[in-house]
Parts: structure tokens; C-alpha cells; sequence
């Protein structure tokens, strides 16, 4: 799965994480790739607008389902001025020129 | 006019019914639709893609509708009368075919798509869920997906 939206701009970042948990659940072994403004779902600090979930508590979630594959494009990062050490989870970078190549090891692809 | 005759020629297409006798072969679909209303075309296209997937013999395991893609089984959206009803389009297809249109239940309850079950689980007035759609859970896109070929989604 490719996640691209903000945290909290729209229900997108919510709604995408939970199909993740749901294919984990169903045993889908699903894989996440946090490119764009999607890798802001990683920041830890992040401040919570109070109708909403804490994004991070679900991130958090994704490595009890068994979700440990997570993806972060290195030139997203660059745009953002982070780092890997800004991130909440231990991630595994990955250039955008391989994008491609890791979509390609997956049967399914699903774009946020 | 090549243009409002093209469109014209589309809407004929869109609208018309499937033969009653579909040929069997292909692949097995998954359709996501997370295109609402403001997403009009690509909401289109995906029933257009669905309903041309059947016409062309492949199984269409689930129909599932998330995100914006909810509204599209509101039974209370009215559209002007020169304008296409996408929700009828889908129920005729689904009467058609017998492809079944799943809708995210806890996208739905926020968006005011209840079915009566759930109106009077909450203690609603009202109930608005099209009939032809049925509310389910995520897992049933999961399910669904993992028994296609391929997932196809549209909007977002």
C-alpha cells in the first residue's frame, strides 16, 4: 500500500491505515510505503486536532498485526528536511527510483 | 456537436441492459470505488469499467465502496433530470448481473448511509441506504481482494 496524505487534512491517512490493519487481520501480509506528505504520519509529536484519532497510535498498532514491512521514500524525507531518526517507527528507506521495483514484488497495490 | 454526440452515444451505452446470456471466461475483479460525487468521472469510469468487465465474460467478485465512494449508495441523492443517476446505474447493474455492491458500514454510519437495521440500532428516524447495496465490514474488501485477480480502484 502507497500512503500519501497528511495526517489530519482529510479522513485519507485514518481510512487507508485501517484497510492495512484489516488485510493484516485477513492475513494479506500487506507492506506500507509512506511517500509525499504521507510520511508526516511518521512524526511522533505530532498534534492532534481533538475530533480526531492519534494518527500514531495506529502506526504504532501496525507492528502488533504483524505489519513490519514500512517503506519510506528517501526523496519525501529530503523535501520535509527529516531525517530517519525524526520518524516513530524503524522504517527502511528506499529511492524513488526503486519505487517501482518493490511495487512490482507485491499482487496488489492500493494507492492512498 | 461530435462532442454532445459522443456523450450521447456514452450515455446509451451506460444506461443499457446487459444480455441476459453473459459469455464465461477471464479473470476474477475486485472493484474499489473511493470516488464520490465531487470525483464525478472517475466515478463514472468505475462503473463503466465494472459494467464492460461483465460484458466481457470476467467475474466481478465484489463491488466494494469506501471513502467518498459511500455516497453512491445513499437511496436520498436526486440528480437534476438531464443528468446521470449513478446509484441507479449501479442497482440496475447489480439487478442485472447480480454483482454485489458492499459498502464500508463505519464509512456509511459518518456519512449518513444507514440501512434499517442499523436506523434502529442507533435510534435513527430514518434509513437511506439504497436498496441493492449492503453495509459490511472492511474485511470483506480484504476478503474479496485476496480471491481476485486483481484489485482495480477507483478515486481517492
Amino acid at each position: 500500500m502507497t500512503l500519501s496524505h497528511t495526517p489530519y487534512g482529510s479522513l485519507s491517512a485514518k481510512e487507508s491505515l485501517d484497510v492495512a490493519l484489516v488485510l493484516a487481520a485477513f492475513e494479506q501480509q500487506p507492506a506500507v510505503l509512506f511517500i509525499d506528505a504521507g510520511v508526516l504520519q511518521l512524526l511522533p509529536d505530532s498534534q492532534t486536532p481533538s475530533s480526531h484519532k492519534h494518527i500514531g497510535k495506529i502506526i504504532a498498532a501496525l507492528d502488533m498485526y504483524d505489519i513490519n514491512q514500512l517503506w519510506v521514500e528517501q526523496e519525501s524525507l529530503d523535501y520535509f528536511g527529516l531525517t530517519q531518526e525524526d520518524l516513530s517507527q524503524q522504517v527502511q528507506l528506499i529511492d524513488r527510483s526503486n519505487v517501482a521495483q518493490l511495487c512490482a514484488q507485491f499482487d496488489q497495490h492500493l494507492v492512498f | 456537436m461530435a462532442g454532445f454526440l459522443y456523450m450521447s452515444n456514452l450515455n446509451t451505452a451506460l444506461t443499457s441492459a446487459l444480455p441476459s446470456a453473459l459469455p464465461k471466461a477471464g479473470l476474477t475483479y475486485t472493484v474499489l470505488v473511493r470516488a464520490g460525487a465531487e470525483q464525478q468521472s472517475q466515478a463514472l469510469s468505475a462503473f463503466s469499467f465494472t459494467k464492460e468487465l461483465l460484458l466481457q465474460g470476467h467475474q466481478v467478485l465484489r463491488v466494494f465502496f469506501y471513502q467518498q465512494g459511500v455516497h453512491w449508495a445513499s437511496g436520498l441523492r436526486v440528480m437534476p433530470q438531464d443528468e446521470l443517476n449513478l446509484t441507479h446505474l449501479w442497482q440496475q447493474l447489480s439487478k442485472d448481473s447480480g454483482v454485489e455492491l458492499g459498502v464500508c458500514i463505519a464509512a456509511a454510519l459518518q456519512s449518513g448511509i444507514v440501512d434499517q437495521q442499523e436506523a434502529s440500532r442507533y435510534e435513527l428516524g430514518h434509513h437511506s441506504l439504497a436498496p441493492q447495496f449492503t453495509l459490511m465490514g472492511l474485511g470483506q474488501l480484504a476478503a474479496a481482494s485476496a480471491d481476485s485477480d486483481r484489485l482495480v480502484s477507483f478515486g481517492g
